[in-house]
């Protein structure tokens, strides 16, 4: 496993938080906390899976 | 897989929006946990308790017994369940039955009908694949179990995000928020997915570096977002 692999899992793990942080704000009514968790969220993942897809064709 | 075996999800189906209903009603109740409805006997209890356990024990029966092990099952589950539902206090009044959940209990039957009739479905290898090349060998040091890790992992945070907002006090509030939750466990899920097909793929000298920077964007992105956040929060 190398180095961008464990950060990718990271990556994932953080937009999981945000995504949890973002549907709970969401449930409480406050808007704007829960947009801003929820883009946390998608761009983590965007970032988790460019960092894990490889440089080069199989 | 044998009948008995492909039987057994809609039979647990059927049980629980039928059987399970009527006897069972998980509450607090004065700082301990009620588990049964109230005025509920012993015999409904028990044929309620035992119906899942005739299902379970379908594929064991059906492999020692053959056809007569699979029918002993088939009717040691009807009618346990046919059992709980007469016995149970919340009984089979037509006035009693809530439309919504009288269809689904009505589908769940049917479908169990069908799979417990139907022929036992078989596993063939050629029949799965279709591309006519050898079958793709991991490389080595990246076993199946390390994408079943992955793909454990994906779907235990997706579990996690559907614990949210289940007391919601608004309809439409509770629907965006379930909404939404679906959305984030599925995209979680798809991303697990990614990262473990991405090991199987060779990779090339440097390709850390390139992997980083073809990442930058969404990195950069992300970093302003949680700087953001740390400045709103802070005022």
């Amino acid at each position: 496993m190398q180095l961008v692999d464990v950060l990718a899992i990271a990556l994932v793990v953080v937009a999981a938080v945000a995504l949890f942080f973002g549907e709970s704000a969401l449930a409480r009514a406050e808007d704007l906390q829960a947009l801003y968790w929820l883009i946390v969220g998608v761009v983590s993942l965007r970032a988790a899976v460019q960092v894990a897809r490889p440089g080069a064709k199989a | 897989m044998g009948a008995a075996a492909q039987a057994i999800v809609p039979g647990i189906y059927a049980w629980a929006v039928t059987v399970a209903p009527a006897v069972l009603d998980l509450r607090w109740d004065r700082g301990s946990v009620a588990v049964w409805a109230h005025g509920t006997s012993v015999v409904a209890k028990l044929a309620a308790v035992m119906a899942p356990f005739w299902l379970a024990a379908g594929p064991f029966a059906e492999r020692r017994w053959d056809a007569r092990g699979r029918v002993l099952s088939l009717w040691g589950f009807v009618l346990s369940c046919a059992l709980a539902w007469s016995a149970a206090p919340t009984t089979v009044g037509p006035l009693r039955v809530d439309a919504l959940r009288g269809v689904a209990g009505m589908m769940g039957w049917a479908l169990f009908a069908l799979a417990a009739a139907a022929p036992a479905l078989h596993r063939s290898q050629d029949d799965e694949r279709i591309v006519q090349e050898a079958p793709l060998v991991p490389r080595k040091g990246q076993s199946k179990r390390g994408d079943s890790a992955y793909l454990a992992g994906g779907a235990l945070l997706a579990a996690l995000l559907q614990g949210v907002g289940w007391h919601v006090a608004g309809a439409e509030r509770a629907l965006l928020v379930r909404f939404v939750a679906l959305a984030g466990g599925l995209a979680v899920i798809a991303a697990t997915t990614e990262l473990a097909l991405a090991r199987h793929v060779r990779r090339v000298p440097r390709s850390r570096a390139r992997r980083l920077r073809s990442a930058m964007a969404a990195l950069v992105a992300l970093a302003l977002l949680g700087l953001t956040g740390v400045i709103f929060g802070l005022r």
